[in-house]
């Protein structure tokens, strides 16, 4: 019988590959259309980033140019004194807004820094400006963009200032922007919920409002992160929150930031994340359900096959290999009987001549003589044991067709108890019998029948005189009908019972425990292979010092 | 009235060697055959009472054998010699009219009993047939002249 942990470990082994085979080319689809999925959205976020940057950034950088440009005109085509002209500025000015409706005013100053002309809601005449960051920076490159900022007005705007280089008397034409427009062309950026646009100068302070929240002219807290010199299109991807793209704006004095959070880019990947990891846990259940019930059932399939292969084992033992093996002993035991008889000849005439010899005073009687007429008789008891053992094989291997026909066990089996009543009596062995009286006739051969219970009968005897000497023993012979499909003999006895090791092999040919030249091991191999030709059953149940139960079953004969 | 003399048959020489010179000193005319066809040679030639047969031998087998001296000599009376796988041609044997047989190995004493009670057999159907004769021949005394002219 196979071990219970030689089950466990198939089971295991089963249970582990059959999960890990189909999860293995499943976790990697899972896991490469995942890596694809993921790279592949995470490009077009950054395309879509890179994208606007790219545009925006032009856009942005052209209005700045074509609002320079509407001023240059104006700076090359009018001589100062048009401009220093209330009226003339006036018209100027309201050609300007025409063209762009963001100038909020015009200035004009003149070398020091005094605002010599001015058309705007503000009344800046005559202030001096001459010592203001800006009126120098124009006074040096000619030109000036300003950052965006409050100023007076409280209102984000920027400057645009440029110089007109006349040798004798340089002067200066500024022009207010509102941001309000420019503003709104970053801030209508929109990509995806999250995704936003937004300037800051290079010292990181806001231009724009970004869509998410900061407070224009104020620094957001995270930009050193994207603050570095580049050119051209710079991507940040390393960030937990966000994706940006940069671009370097007016001369590297702005930077256009397009940003999108990761979870809004990448809300897909994670949708489909989260779907993956459901399908995956439902399927794995799943999956490790039916593959414990497969396991389950695969094992519960083996141990029913080891099982029958057991009993069919057993029941070859019983058949077919004690057919054969009684086929081989019969042939072996007729070819030593042969050379048999020729010891048994040699001997008689060895025993013949030595008494000849004694007889006719050719040899004297002496201690050697004894010895070898001994040796000679010894000679003679082997040849006879050897015989008896060969003439028990060959009862075994008798091939003859047992004649069969019914027998009612409830007259038989009184009658082979009579058989050996008196033996019993002699040993002090009390017999009980009960025999059902519905039981009904089996079907064999009366005289192997009668082997068989007498050669049970006679070990039971021998098992309770080991135990108990000549009294106390207690043999029972019990039929009955079982389950109206089984006729059952039970003999039980209270002898020296059987260890469980010999149990196993009980009826196995040539195994017995008596001592040497008392029994060949095959009486009850030759019951086994009788009752089994009978079609029933024959079983043991002995426990040491308590008793054996000898069972034969036989289906109802109908 | 003949003496006793018997045959063995047995393919094993050894065996044939020795049982006859233990039954020669025992007193016993003893003829020895190594197969079937040499058995039934050795019976036109010799004046055989018992013949002692294995069953089982290479050629002819016993059974064969029995049947054939059976045939051409049914005075001759058979003890069929076996090993018991071929006790069953045995039975075979003493159907087919063998007077008994020896399992072996068979004692030198067994045989020397039934060879002794087969020709007591013999000696017994003899008287019978002698007396028989004896009371044909008081009815009608030619038969005497008649028999010896034949």
């Amino acid at each position: 019988m196979l071990k219970k942990e030689h089950y466990i470990k198939i089971k295991k082994i089963i249970f582990i590959s059959m999960i890990l085979v189909p999860a293995i080319p499943f976790i990697s689809a899972l896991s490469i259309g995942y890596y694809y999925f993921t790279t592949s959205l995470e490009d077009s976020t950054i395309s879509s980033l890179e994208r606007i940057v790219g545009d925006h950034g032009h856009m942005i950088d052209a209005f700045l140019n074509e609002r320079k440009s509407n001023i240059e005109f104006i700076l090359h085509s009018y001589e100062l004194d048009t401009l220093t002209d209330n009226r003339m500025l006036q018209n100027i000015f309201k050609k300007l807004k025409q063209e762009f409706p963001a100038f909020i005013d015009l200035g004009i100053f003149n070398k020091d820094g005094i605002h010599i002309a001015y058309h705007g809601p503000y009344e800046l005449i005559g202030k001096d400006y001459g010592d203001k960051e800006w009126f120098k920076e124009v006074m040096e490159k000619e030109q000036y963009i300003s950052d965006i900022f409050l100023g007076y007005r409280k209102t984000p705007h920027f400057i645009i200032a440029l110089k007109k280089n006349d040798k004798k008397n340089p002067w200066v034409i500024r022009a207010t922007i509102d941001t309000f427009m420019f503003n709104k062309l970053v801030k209508e950026v929109r990509i995806g919920k999250t995704g936003e646009a937004y300037i800051i100068n290079k010292d990181g302070i806001l231009q724009t409002e970004p869509r998410s929240g900061g407070i224009l002219m104020e620094k957001p807290e995270d930009n050193s992160k994207y603050l570095k010199p580049h050119t051209g299109i710079n991507i940040l991807n390393q960030d937990k929150k966000y994706v940006y793209a940069t671009t370097w704006l007016k001369n590297n004095n702005w930077m256009l930031i397009a940003r999108q959070e990761k979870s809004d880019a990448f809300k897909a990947v994670n949708k489909a994340s989260k779907l993956i990891i459901y399908i995956s846990i439902t399927w794995g259940i799943c999956i490790i359900f039916a593959v414990f019930l497969i396991t389950e059932r695969i094992i519960r399939l083996l141990k029913n096959m080891d099982m029958e292969k057991e009993q069919l084992n057993q029941q070859l033992i019983g058949a077919s290999r004690l057919a054969e093996l009684g086929e081989m002993a019969a042939g072996f035991a007729h070819e030593i009987n042969n050379p048999l008889q020729i010891i048994q000849s040699e001997q008689s005439l060895m025993e013949l001549n030595l008494s000849e010899l004694i007889e006719t005073e050719q040899l004297k009687c002496s201690e050697f003589i004894d010895e070898l007429k001994d040796s000679i008789k010894q000679i003679k008891l082997q040849i006879f044991r050897c015989s008896k053992i060969t003439q028990q094989i060959l009862k075994f291997g008798r091939q003859s067709e047992p004649e069969k026909k019914e027998i009612d066990l409830k007259v038989f089996i009184p009658e082979i108890i009579e058989m050996i009543s008196k033996k019993a009596f002699v040993h002090g062995i009390e017999i009980k019998q009960n025999i059902a009286l519905n039981i009904t006739p089996v079907y064999g051969d009366t005289s192997q029948l009668q082997q068989v219970l007498l050669n049970l009968f006679n070990n039971a005897i021998d098992a309770i005189l080991e135990r108990h000497g000549t009294s106390g023993g207690k043999l029972i012979v019990k039929s009955e009908l079982k389950n109206n499909k089984d006729i059952e003999i039970n003999i039980s006895d209270n002898g020296i019972g059987i260890n469980p090791e010999n149990l196993e092999k009980i009826f196995s040919p040539f195994f017995t425990t008596k001592s040497v030249g008392k029994g060949t091991g095959l009486g009850l191999s030759v019951c086994y292979g009788i009752i089994n030709n009978m079609g029933g059953k024959m079983e043991v149940n002995s426990q040491v010092n308590i008793g054996t139960t000898f069972s034969i079953s036989f289906p109802v004969y109908t | 009235m003949a003496k006793l003399k018997m045959m063995l048959v047995d393919d094993e020489e050894r065996f044939l060697q020795t049982t006859s010179k233990l039954l020669m000193k025992k007193g016993y005319d003893t003829v020895t055959a190594l197969s079937g066809k040499e058995a039934l040679e050795k019976l036109k030639s010799h004046n055989i009472n018992v013949v002692i047969l294995d069953v089982k031998m290479p050629g002819m087998d016993g059974n064969a054998t029995l049947l054939e001296i059976k045939k051409l000599y049914p005075m001759v009376e058979v003890i069929m010699l076996t090993g018991h796988a071929t006790v069953e041609s045995a039975v075979h044997g003493l159907q087919s009219g063998a007077t008994d047989y020896l399992m072996k190995p068979a004692d030198i004493e067994d045989i020397i009993e039934k060879t002794e009670n087969a020709f007591a057999k013999i000696q017994k159907l003899e008287e019978k047939i002698h007396s028989a004769q004896m009371k044909k021949f008081m009815k009608s005394p030619r038969e005497i002249l008649k028999n010896s002219e034949n």
